[in-house]
């Protein structure tokens, strides 16, 4: 049978790619029903964008209905936003009369920064103590990493924040963090002038998911360096590091992966918190502005955005197992 | 052979009455377990006399001291005293008083939530492992769906939805059960409503695993009724994880809380709340530390005690992690 050949490779080849695809469609209903679920959520709240202590004439609450386009019935509106979702377009900020999409695009980068500076923070240093600890079991680093990693998981972004802005910024006056002007300057471009003001918001909020990847990576490594294969690579007389980080620390990273999905919505979750104490102008804080202000239109497009985000990094971490571990198939 | 007839002496006679007379029930051993394990004791312990103190301070006036939203304008910023035992805030109001009632606030939110969360988790995730195909499909959707949205933003949307608006049958204003008010009852349905997929799921787990047991086969054999195998087998045996998932639930609803008041989204003003304390204690930072250290402390108390006491019931309560 000649023919079967080729079908197979190809059957062999494209799984991850069909994965992938199937994965990104799927996302789709679920994007929406997490737009009309905020669209109904925002339609229901008591109380108007326009409300304020003098209440504006008729007339001029006619005009701006009509500019937003909330005079329409709301099924009208309903399609309308959708319409204008699938075209990445999310509307006019009735706050500051801009465009939404400009608003996030403007402000996702400082968040963005700040969000990969505690995510390598807190898987560099979640991986190193969880190995660390694990290779030094029952001893007294071993009871340091796992005091750490105890406490840590407790210290959350709203306690460990005011924490190290007491004992760094004021007591110590090591970093200015309380000024309002935070630099945003271009990591790409090889400009870190502002890491100063990075870093006091970095480790309040990457401690708590650095204990969290430290006590798996610690538990995970326990478990494998008891294998037959670690045994196997020092009987054939491997150093200890190679021993340690090919054998035993790549295949401890699996269990690590499953926990990484959670940890990211974790993250924007802490951002809301970390960028409003800190004033750091990003995307968290302009969601908790909008609340404040009932900026709808901010408020569906923050929300949807961060929902597409979420699903987006779930996807990657899926497809990461595949690399982590081949025996996964999609 | 006339040695058959004698009954055959078992050699671990003896022990076996031993053993019978020290056989106690599941709780009771998890319970034994549970007082084994010092650090869990030790957070119990903390979590009972916080609990204790500020349900106190709720109740009597010796123990709160102060009113904790009256202000006093001669004895602002105070550092910790004989009179103000943590000292007072930027409008003189006293810090022991106000950290007492945030405390209490925080504690409600947190079993709060928890109520409606196994109410809901534990109904919905049985429905989806009992009741066939097509309520399991709208779970796991459900499910799926709760996991992608923010749960942060999902809850200060909720909650502006629900506050502040008239209601069918309770009528105008904010819906209230005694102990819990308006803005307290609407946050925690706000935070029930996202976190209750966990229990649900975990429910489902559990008991598609047990269906499947031996001893649920044994007991249909014998003729149980179906709403008798699940009381009697299959409840009881997820009871277990559901009691330590709600207990590492309730530091998640305090932090959920503690993030809402921060941002300003917490109890209106006069009163206090953890994180409305930490917001106003930030404010004054530079000034007078002091009023900061307070609140966040006793987060991070919380938090820690619930999450020791969570891995003293899991190891307690899950023999298969038992070491």
């Amino acid at each position: 049978m000649p023919r079967e050949l080729p079908r197979r490779r190809f059957r062999e080849e494209t799984p991850m790619v069909a994965y992938t695809v199937r994965r990104v469609l799927a996302m789709i209903p679920l994007i929406v029903a997490i737009a009309t679920i905020t669209f109904i959520l925002m339609h229901a709240v008591e109380g108007g964008p326009f409300d304020s202590d003098k209440p504006l004439p008729p007339a001029t609450l006619e005009n701006l209905k009509k500019r937003y386009g909330l005079d329409d019935p709301l099924p009208v509106q309903y399609f309308n936003y959708l319409k204008n979702l699938a075209r990445f377009d999310f509307g006019i900020s009735i706050a500051n009369n801009r465009n939404i999409t400009d608003i996030i695009r403007e402000r996702m980068g400082v968040s963005i920064q700040l969000g990969i500076a505690t995510f390598l923070f807190a898987t560099v240093l979640g991986l190193g103590l969880g190995v660390f600890s694990s290779l030094n079991q029952n001893g007294i680093g071993d009871y340091a990493g796992v005091f750490i990693a105890t406490v840590g998981a407790a210290m959350p972004s709203i306690v460990l924040a005011p924490i190290v802005t007491i004992v760094f910024a004021v007591k110590l006056g090591w970093f200015n963090v309380l000024s309002s002007d935070y630099g945003f300057t271009d990591w790409l471009r090889g400009d870190f002038s502002n890491w100063r003001q990075v870093v006091l918001p970095t480790i309040a909020l990457g401690f708590l998911p650095m204990a969290f990847i430290a006590r798996i990576t610690r538990a995970s490594m326990l478990e494998v360096l008891r294998q037959d294969y670690v045994r196997t690579a020092r009987a054939k007389g491997l150093a200890e590091f190679a021993v340690v980080i090919r054998h035993a620390a790549r295949n401890a990273m699996i269990p690590v992966l499953t926990v990484l999905g959670p940890i990211f919505a974790g993250l924007i979750t802490g951002s809301l918190v970390i960028e409003t104490l800190f004033a750091i102008p990003g995307l968290g804080r302009e969601f908790v502005r909008s609340v404040l202000i009932r900026d709808y239109g901010l408020i569906m497009g923050v929300t949807v955005f961060y929902a597409v985000v979420i699903a987006f990094m779930n996807l990657v971490v899926d497809l990461l197992y595949g690399f982590a571990d081949p025996r996964i198939r999609y | 052979m006339a040695a058959t007839d004698q009954p055959i002496a078992q050699p671990y006679d003896f022990l076996n009455q031993q053993l019978a007379t020290k056989q106690r029930g599941l709780w009771a051993q998890a319970w034994q377990r549970l007082l084994r394990n010092r650090l869990a004791v030790a957070a119990g312990f903390v979590l009972l006399v916080i609990l204790a103190v500020s349900l106190a301070a709720d109740f009597s006036r010796t123990v709160q001291r102060y009113d904790p939203t009256v202000p006093d304008f001669q004895a602002t910023e105070q550092n910790p005293s004989r009179a103000h035992w943590l000292g007072t805030d930027t409008l003189g109001r006293d810090l022991w008083a106000r950290l007492l009632q945030g405390t209490l606030f925080s504690l409600k939110i947190g079993l709060g939530t928890q109520v409606i969360v196994l109410l809901i988790g534990v109904t919905i995730g049985m429905a989806a492992a009992l009741a066939g195909r097509y309520s399991d499909t709208v779970l796991m959707w459900l499910t799926d769906l709760a996991y992608a949205f923010p749960d942060l933003l999902a809850i200060i949307l909720l909650r502006q939805v629900l506050l502040g608006r008239d209601w069918p049958i309770i009528g105008e204003g904010d819906p209230q059960i005694p102990g819990f008010n308006g803005v307290l009852l609407v946050t925690v349905i706000a935070i029930s409503f996202v976190s209750w997929t966990t229990v649900a799921r975990l429910v489902r787990g559990q008991m598609l695993s047990i269906k499947e047991q031996d001893y649920v086969a044994a007991a249909r054999a014998m003729g149980a009724s179906p709403w008798r195998i699940v009381r009697v087998h299959m409840l009881p045996n997820t009871l277990g994880a559901v009691i330590v998932s709600a207990t590492f639930g309730i530091p998640l609803a305090i932090f959920a809380e503690a993030t809402l008041g921060f941002i300003g989204l917490g109890v209106p003003p006069p009163n206090a709340s953890l994180g409305s304390l930490i917001g106003s204690g930030l404010d004054a930072i530079q000034v007078h530390p002091v009023q900061l250290i307070w609140p966040t402390l006793m987060v991070a108390t919380l938090m820690l005690c619930f999450t020791f006491l969570g891995d003293g019931l899991r190891d307690a309560l899950d023999p298969r992690t038992r070491r």
